[in-house]
């Protein structure tokens, strides 16, 4: 009986250990400095943020169905040039724009997808290749410019506020959240996502389209990308060809810290999301205690291996 | 004179005893077969020589040096070497790499290219294989690549070379080839230890022939002083023990499923009947084509030609959903990588190629999915304290009964059992056999693939023989014996 009592004490710690890392690191911030717990730092982070938890649900998913996607970024960067310079030159209307932009992505992810199974390869491998592409195409867009004057209506995306207090951008990524958490975890199509994921072997085999199954996932995650990139340059108020790029790591170390499972199968989304604040938080205070850029980045890096060495060790006491 | 000896081996894995006191010698320079069944213990046996399996029990005496057991190292150093079926090698070197990988010749720091060509060349002249050492490995064919696993092993030095089935995937000038290849080593005072499935060979190029059966010696004889029944006799041996539910239900006249010339996935001209109602089996060695056959099925591997029809309607089966969606349900042979998905629920497991059907709109009924999860549970009798556990958290025989609760809530008329009690022991075999036994009372027909000799003759009404991708026969219950479905499986008859 206390054996059992402590046990299920032990699952409440891993079952919460992201908004407990979460917790701890506000606290630790919170102490090295005073600039840290304060309304307007807190509100920055949130904001800055919100782009990337919305891409890395895209990112989570493709995981969960056991594929990978190293292309997010230029796929970010594509949308972002594009709606950018066909704002900034008045060509088009802020509404047509945006959908052009989720448009594109929807058509880059789904390009994706289809290669991966195509080419009957690995998707790390397919979308290294496919990066390359959709980053030339960036570039081609932009020319290498940096589109400013963006119109008010649209950076009020990125910036404005719902009754003056809460952060549009947080909104709408709430709501993105929400939907594909229950998409997931309660509707037909997330528990095959799940299925393709876990053993695709098996799932062929119990009678589901795998095929078709991972080239939804990629198109699915081709609209939470072109979102996100939207969103981003509304924010900043500016698009160029580096807008977005290097995010899709951001999403996948949040998930593998997470726990989602490399091989697929196994995920929870809103840990995953906690992981992203993770993130941020983590960034956003070592800024505030002065520690500059680049040792942010081998933070990062060790945070990612030293997950990798806990999902290890936690897949073997399975 | 004796070169090696195993004395009174025993090996137990969990639940099964792989082998039970085993002692085979073999002389220098004999070519002495092993066979026996599938199951019967000979690659366990080639593995304690090669080291790769220690024994529980027993010894090994190599050139008068006992050892307990070996291990692949020690096995290396005193010229022991195996050419497995699937060979390992380097596929994207050459030859000449290959063959000097380990051997520890090259002394300075670069790898001298031309002296290792050179000294390869040489080697598989020998062997009238005329190929340059500079080919890539994947380049060559399945013969020429064996070729190159014997000249590894006799860079080693080898004493004693073990051949598993060698003439499995070769052809037969090939086959000619290596025979000479065997005969000149043989010549050479190499022990080889040839294990092979195709009776009619080891009458031409062996001296002895030792049987296991069911993981027992049987005996060691001179070739001469046999034939292919008198071998098939030995490693059959076995009385059946009636350890079988009764099937008191016949099959019904009426015919569900009609397969005519199935060709596809290294199948060739299948053609059988499948009666309401009836337990069909399905014999053959490894690669027979059985799994292949199934698969072919059940949407799973792409038909070249022929029919399958269904109640008289000729079927279109693409994929599995096109199988499941006329009523074919799958056990698959690999339960853990194809059957389950083992880190997820029993429910989940159950419901998860019907899930669409317990759903309100888009979203799962939970009521629904854990209704049909309690009602296909009990009716397999699956043994678990709830069925939120894990899959993978089960015995053999109730993960085999999660995914026969997962294929009938696909509501199948025809089920295909693919090593239905593979892993299994014995009291789940006979629970699993029962439940077949009731479903087929409930109008349900199945097709029974199995490598187990006692429950093929068992639980089958007919038996379908492959041999080699072909289908070499099909025995009626009255004429059923282990004799008549070995000589099919053998393709002798």
């Amino acid at each position: 009986m206390e054996q059992k009592t402590k046990k299920s004490f032990g699952q409440i710690v891993s079952n919460f250990s992201m908004p407990i890392l979460l917790g701890l690191l506000v606290l630790i911030f919170s102490i090295l400095s005073d600039k840290f717990f304060t309304p307007l730092n807190l509100t920055n982070i949130l904001v800055q943020n919100v782009h990337i938890a919305i891409c890395a649900t895209g990112v989570f998913m493709i995981m969960v169905s056991g594929g990978c996607d190293l292309s997010i970024g230029y796929q970010m960067s594509v949308a972002a040039v594009l709606v950018a310079k066909l704002l900034s030159n008045g060509v088009m209307g802020v509404v047509p724009a945006i959908l052009l932009g989720i448009l594109i992505c929807v058509a880059l992810g789904c390009f994706n997808g289809v290669m991966s199974i195509a080419l009957n390869s690995q998707p790390m491998i397919v979308t290294l290749g496919t990066m390359a592409i959709f980053q030339g195409i960036s570039f081609l867009i932009s020319g290498s410019k940096t589109y400013h004057n963006l119109p008010r209506s649209f950076m009020f995306l990125g910036q404005g506020k719902v009754f003056g207090v809460i952060p549009l951008n947080a909104l709408i990524a709430l709501i993105i959240i929400v939907i594909v958490g229950i998409i997931l975890s309660r509707t037909h199509i997330g528990r095959k996502i799940y299925a393709v994921g876990d053993n695709p072997e098996a799932a062929k085999l119990a009678g589901l389209n795998v095929a078709k199954i991972k080239i939804l996932v990629f198109t699915c995650a081709g609209i939470l990308v072109g979102i996100s990139a939207i969103l981003l340059a509304a924010r900043s108020g500016s698009a160029d060809s580096n807008t977005g790029t290097g995010i899709e790591f951001t999403g996948i170390i949040a998930c593998v810290l997470s726990g989602v499972a490399l091989k697929g199968g196994e995920g929870t989304l809103w840990k995953a999301i906690v992981a992203v604040f993770i993130l941020g938080v983590l960034s956003n205070g070592m800024q505030l205690i002065n520690l500059g850029t680049y040792p942010q980045y081998i933070a990062k890096g060790i945070i990612m291996l030293a997950s990798l060495y806990l999902s290890n060790k936690t897949a073997k006491a399975a | 004179m004796e070169l090696l000896e195993l004395h009174n081996i025993t090996k137990r894995y969990p639940g099964v005893t792989a082998l039970d006191n085993v002692s085979i010698s073999f002389r220098e320079g004999e070519v002495h077969a092993l066979v026996g069944e599938n199951g019967a213990g000979k690659s366990t046996f080639i593995k304690t020589i090669s080291g790769a399996v220690q024994p529980n029990e027993g010894e090994i005496v190599f050139d008068g040096v006992t050892y307990d057991h070996l291990t692949p190292q020690k096995s290396l150093e005193l010229g022991i070497s195996v050419v497995y079926q699937e060979m390992i090698q380097f596929e994207a070197m050459s030859v000449a790499d290959n063959l000097f990988m380990s051997d520890g010749s090259d002394g300075g720091l670069f790898v001298n290219d031309g002296e290792r060509n050179k000294k390869a060349a040489e080697l598989l002249e020998k062997f009238q294989c005329h190929i340059s050492p500079k080919t890539w490995i994947r380049e060559l064919s399945m013969a020429n690549r064996q070729i190159v696993e014997i000249c590894k092993a006799i860079l080693r030095k080898a004493r004693v070379l073990i051949l598993d089935e060698p003439t499995a995937s070769i052809t037969v000038e090939e086959q000619r080839r290596l025979f000479d290849v065997i005969k000149d080593l043989k010549k050479q005072g190499v022990t080889i230890i040839y294990i092979s499935h195709r009776l009619d060979e080891l009458f031409e190029i062996c001296d002895r022939v030792s049987i296991l059966r069911d993981g027992q010696y049987i005996k060691t004889i001179d070739i001469q002083d046999t034939d292919k029944q008198g071998l098939i006799k030995l490693m059959v041996g076995r009385e059946l023990s009636e350890n079988y539910p009764v099937k008191d239900n016949l099959p019904e006249e009426e015919v569900v499923l009609k397969i005519e010339n199935l060709c596809g996935n290294g199948v060739k001209n299948i053609s059988f009947e499948l009666h309401k109602g009836e337990i069909l089996g399905f014999a053959g060695l490894v690669g027979a084509g059985r799994t292949e056959t199934m698969m072919l099925l059940y949407g799973a591997a792409p038909i070249e030609s022929g029919i399958v029809s269904m109640n008289g309607e000729t079927l279109s089966i693409r994929r599995p959903a096109d199988a499941m969606k006329a009523g074919i349900g799958l056990i698959p042979e690999d339960r853990k990588w194809q059957g389950c998905f083992l880190d997820k629920p029993i429910y989940w497991n159950i419901s998860i190629s019907n899930i669409k059907t317990l759903c309100d709109g888009p979203f799962i009924n939970s009521k629904k999915e854990a209704a049909q999860a309690d009602l296909y549970g009990e009716r397999m009798r699956i043994k678990a304290p709830d069925f939120r556990v894990n899959a993978g958290a089960l015995s053999g025989g109730n993960q085999q009964k999660v995914v026969i609760a997962k294929s009938m809530a696909s509501l199948p008329d025809i089920l295909i059992f693919d090593e239905p009690t593979r892993g299994i022991d014995i009291g789940a075999r006979y629970e699993i056999y029962q439940l077949m036994i009731d479903l087929t009372k409930e109008g349900k027909s199945i097709l029974m693939v199995s490598s187990d000799m006692e429950e093929l003759l068992g639980m089958s009404e007919r038996i379908v023989v492959l041999h080699e991708g072909e289908q070499t026969g099909t025995i009626e219950k009255p004429d059923f014996s282990q004799e008549r479905v070995l000589e099919l499986a053998s393709g002798i008859a």
